[in-house]
């Protein structure tokens, strides 16, 4: 029986993937049919031991029911006897005040840069006042260094689906494939949400192509930088 | 606010089977816990019961959706160095038929794969060894264990299917 090579450079990757970038983790896997079979075959070999495994352990269902009994809408006044809730609490509190905090930091930051705008306009001629509103704008528009996690929803032939996905994490993963930096002119882009089919295995040009079939987006290529607009 | 009799017996019935699956999804015993009690506090937040005769599916649903988050969560490494599933939707399509899967290859692997193949597969899959560990468990080189694993795969989708 001949050994497919692809394979072989699956089960090499596979001892070691951290020596691979997510492109090429995903280009070994989907390299062909049988490949992407076997890697199919191995995880469900690896979950079906687990199921069999976990069928055989003996579960303490009255030690799982009183770590549940204590969360506080079940049983109010047991909420502080359980470490486990009280720390996502603590975790939920702690996410909250970051994000305010961020926003107040990101708040200040617009104003000062309203303010350096306005005083600039005024003192300077118009031509550098064009300059000096593109050393706003690059300072402004956030750039997204290459993103060093890969994820996705399915993978298919190397189909990628995003349902319903933000735009940032859609387009820093794209962009991470193609080595390129992405770059929001806008803010509020970020946060859009799109259902969008990406064949990794077609050009960034036709990638582009597709994504500007999208009414609220501007996808454009300059320099090794996608630019949102 | 939910009847809390009803809520400790449907917790009782199904706890189990929920963390088997969950167990079997995800390959972190804590992990799996965190997504069961997860589905847990949700029904308490809701404030709402499953039907009868519909909790079961709803609730073995709900864990198998809380562990694909989980999973989705991971990136791309993560997921190939413990050998997570990267196409959830197309391979979880029918739950029932994905289980079945699951036991068949590993019946296969049991039953049908002769020594050294059947030792190589149990090793990687059930014990988790590299391929490199297991080539210096059995004194054998390296190339040899890819070529057995390979032969096993293959003989697997030829016999199986996926």
């Amino acid at each position: 029986m001949e050994t497919n090579p692809n394979i072989t450079r699956l089960l090499e990757m596979l001892d070691n993937p951290d020596a691979y970038s997510g492109k090429e983790i995903l280009d070994i896997i989907s390299k062909d049919d049988e490949t992407r079979e076997a890697y199919r075959i191995m995880v469900a070999a690896k979950q079906g031991y687990r199921n069999r495994e976990s069928g055989e352990q003996c579960i303490d269902v009255d030690k799982a029911w009183e770590r549940l009994e204590t969360h506080p809408q079940l049983s109010p006044e047991g909420s502080s006897s359980h470490p486990k809730i009280s720390h996502s609490w603590l975790k939920i509190a702690v996410s909250i005040i970051g994000v305010l905090f961020i926003s107040a930091i990101a708040y200040a930051a617009c104003i000062r840069l309203g303010i350096v705008g306005w005083q600039t306009q005024k003192a300077l001629p118009q031509s550098e006042q064009a300059n000096n509103k593109e050393a706003i704008r690059s300072r402004t528009i956030t750039r997204i260094a290459p993103a060093s996690k890969q994820e996705s929803d399915t993978i298919k032939s190397g189909l990628m689906v995003y349902d319903n996905v933000p735009l940032e994490k859609m387009l820093s993963e794209i962009a991470d494939y193609y080595g390129l930096e992405v770059i929001f002119e806008n803010e509020q882009t970020r946060q859009l949400r799109f259902h969008f089919v990406w064949n990794c295995k077609e050009g960034i040009d036709k990638v582009i192509d597709n994504l500007n079939h999208f009414e609220s987006l501007s996808v454009t290529l300059q320099d090794k930088q996608l630019i949102v607009e | 606010m939910i009847d809390k009799g009803l809520f400790k017996e449907l917790f009782y019935t199904y706890y189990g089977e929920m963390m088997c699956l969950a167990k079997t999804l995800l390959y972190s015993d804590d992990e799996a816990e965190d997504v069961v009690q997860d589905v847990f506090m949700r029904l308490m937040e809701a404030d709402i019961l499953p039907a009868e005769g519909k909790a079961g599916a709803y609730l073995l649903s709900a864990v198998r959706n809380g562990c694909f988050n989980c999973i989705r969560r991971k990136s791309i490494t993560e997921r190939v160095k413990s050998l997570y599933p990267l196409e959830i939707e197309v391979e979880w399509h029918d739950a029932d038929d994905r289980m079945e899967k699951f036991d068949a290859i590993c019946d296969f692997a049991e039953n049908n794969l002769k020594d050294p193949h059947r030792t190589i597969f149990r090793l990687r899959f059930k014990e988790g060894l590299k391929l490199r560990e297991i080539a210096t468990e059995l004194d054998m080189n390296i190339k040899t264990v890819y070529k057995y694993l390979s032969q096993s795969l293959k003989d697997i989708q030829r016999q199986i299917g996926h």
